[in-house]
């Protein structure tokens, strides 16, 4: 799998070397900073509340973070294989002796690592809460694992959108629609009769990072978003692979 | 060595290759040479493993491409029609990541990336940005590409593609030394490339194989005559009669039906001296067209002087 890891490393280096990064970033960051800045103030003001109503916890129960998310995960993604077709240059990938499966898994290794350096930086809130009160660890950990989960399954839709169009921009808009109708889909988890909203729940992402971050990161979620990369990148590769036979 | 065996490659709308065969032994530097379209990407595509042919086989090396692409790609470098180059990357960055992208370690693929720009004449462009260098130079950097870890065969879709007539030079030199060592197949559409690098020549036309030789002596063949069917109301003997102290004509003999087929050297004045010696004997004349052998047909349609294509 070094074809993948020399993939990924290139990838890497072409998206840290564009502005793309550095604004998808920066508006990031306002976006998850102001709805830190919010939470904070409105912990500060509020004085009674309950144990499992922590400022991270809040955080995380921002509808901004998510539509800031669902934006953003396609762009991370949108690039990787689709540009590739769209110069042609996928006939250079695959008449080298690496596999689709090394290609695909590369592209998606470093779509992983553009999505944790979108989070990275949030780490720095944890930071400053832990300096004015108690910050529970094993939420923090529980509420990153639940990110990084996320963003296992988030980018693998992302690659196999852009596997599948032939334009960065028809590759975003697939990834968002597929992204935003499952999150959408989630939220009947709520509204839902309880055998459907039994269902709803494993792709209820709101409800997933919103109780990883306090503390509780359920399994079936993990499950859900570990199957949903497996199935994305199963069928990128196919996708990839069968370009042969058009 | 190449092996390729009855490949086709049909779409839904149109067969872009048909039953073509073909085999390169090692060490030839042999043209695949056709007009524009005529199938010789779609073929070096099949070859390279990017394209799955519809029937037929390709073999590098006696390895089955469609069968086991990776161990086949080992073994050659690949100038594709696109080179795939990185604009967002500097020349010796972008090859160093092939190297490596070919299984070469970090090492040597630093050792591999200054040598294959040092021969194919772009160490000049080493440490700028791709997206700033001239089509010519992206395409050497496409040719050095396909030199990385000295692959003993190479497969190249119309190397001087947007080079000036130095850098044309160079690459065919390049090409020529590479003769007796390297397996070389390379696509054109320039007839004097092959003429100048190549020790033989696949000629393809809509898909199809129509020639394989040495180059110039398939050249010569094509040009060296002309086929004219004639009919007239008279006997066709009377017609090949007529035709025997005709100069240009080398042979005359019944055709189809009524019709008289005559072999004359190429050129407008063969018609007129036909037409002349037919009418001076009396003979009527009803029909005189000019049949190009296929041979012919192909390289009307080259591109046959250097200066329209560079």
């Amino acid at each position: 799998m070094k074809g993948a890891l020399v993939i990924a490393r290139r990838e890497i280096a072409s998206f840290f070397g564009s502005p793309m990064a550095y604004i998808v970033i920066a508006v990031w960051l306002v976006v998850a900073g102001a709805s830190f800045d919010f939470i904070v103030r409105y912990f500060a003001e509020s004085a009674s509340r309950g144990a499992s109503d922590t400022p991270l916890r809040g955080w995380f129960q921002m509808p901004l973070i998510y539509i800031a998310m669902l934006i953003f995960a396609p762009i991370l993604t949108m690039r990787t294989l689709a540009d590739e077709k769209q110069t042609g240059r996928i006939e250079g990938l695959l008449t080298a002796p690496v596999s689709p499966v090394a290609i695909v898994l590369g592209k998606y290794l470093a779509s992983l690592v553009f999505w944790l350096s979108l989070w990275a930086p949030t780490l720095f809130y944890i930071f400053i809460l832990s300096r004015y009160g108690d910050v529970d660890r094993g939420a923090v950990l529980s509420a990153f694992l639940g990110v990084f989960f996320l963003g296992v399954g988030y980018m693998a839709v992302g690659v196999l959108a852009s596997a599948l169009a032939n334009s960065q921009t028809v590759a975003a808009v697939l990834a968002t629609l597929a992204l935003a109708g499952t999150f959408v889909l989630g939220l009947g988890e709520y509204i839902a009769s309880d055998a459907v909203a039994d269902i709803l729940s494993y792709v209820n992402v709101y409800g997933h990072m919103e109780q990883a971050a306090a503390g509780v990161l359920d399994s079936r979620r993990v499950v859900y978003q570990a199957s949903t990369a497996a199935l994305c990148l199963f069928l990128a590769i196919r996708v990839i692979d069968h370009r042969r036979f058009a | 060595m190449i092996e390729v065996e009855s490949l086709t490659k049909r779409y839904p709308s149109h067969e872009a290759v048909s039953d073509i065969s073909f085999t390169i032994e090692r060490g030839e530097v042999v043209g695949f040479l056709g007009p524009n379209g005529a199938g010789k990407s779609t073929t070096l595509r099949m070859l390279t493993g990017f394209l799955a042919p519809t029937s037929g086989t390709a073999r590098i090396d006696g390895i089955s491409v469609l069968e086991r692409p990776i161990e086949a790609q080992r073994r050659f470098g690949y100038l594709p029609e696109i080179v795939p180059v990185y604009d967002d990357m500097r020349a010796y960055d972008f090859l160093r990541y092939r190297a490596e992208l070919k299984g070469l370690s970090y090492r040597a693929a630093k050792r591999e990336a200054d040598r294959v720009l040092e021969l194919a004449g772009v160490v000049e462009a080493r440490d700028r940005w791709i997206a700033k260098l001239s089509k010519g130079t992206k395409q050497r950097i496409g040719i050095a590409d396909a030199l990385l870890g000295d692959p003993p065969i190479l497969i190249l879709d119309e190397p001087t593609v947007g080079l000036d007539p130095n850098q044309i030079r160079h690459i065919r030199r390049l090409i020529k030394s590479f003769e007796g060592e390297k397996t070389v197949f390379l696509s054109t559409h320039i007839l004097p490339e092959v003429e100048a690098s190549c020790s033989r020549v696949v000629i393809i036309r809509d898909g199809k194989k129509i020639a394989e030789g040495d180059p110039r002596k398939l050249r010569e063949e094509a040009e060296g005559q002309m086929t004219i069917v004639i009919e007239g109301p008279a006997e066709p003997d009377r017609y090949i009669e007529a035709l025997k102290d005709c100069a240009p004509v080398k042979s005359a003999r019944r055709g189809e039906g009524r019709s008289v087929e005559v072999e004359a050297m190429p050129g407008d004045e063969s018609l007129d001296a036909i037409f002349n010696a037919v009418t001076a004997q009396g003979l009527g004349l009803r029909r005189m067209e000019r049949r190009a052998a296929s041979l012919e047909e192909v390289f009307v349609g080259l591109t046959t002087v250097e200066e329209l294509d560079s």
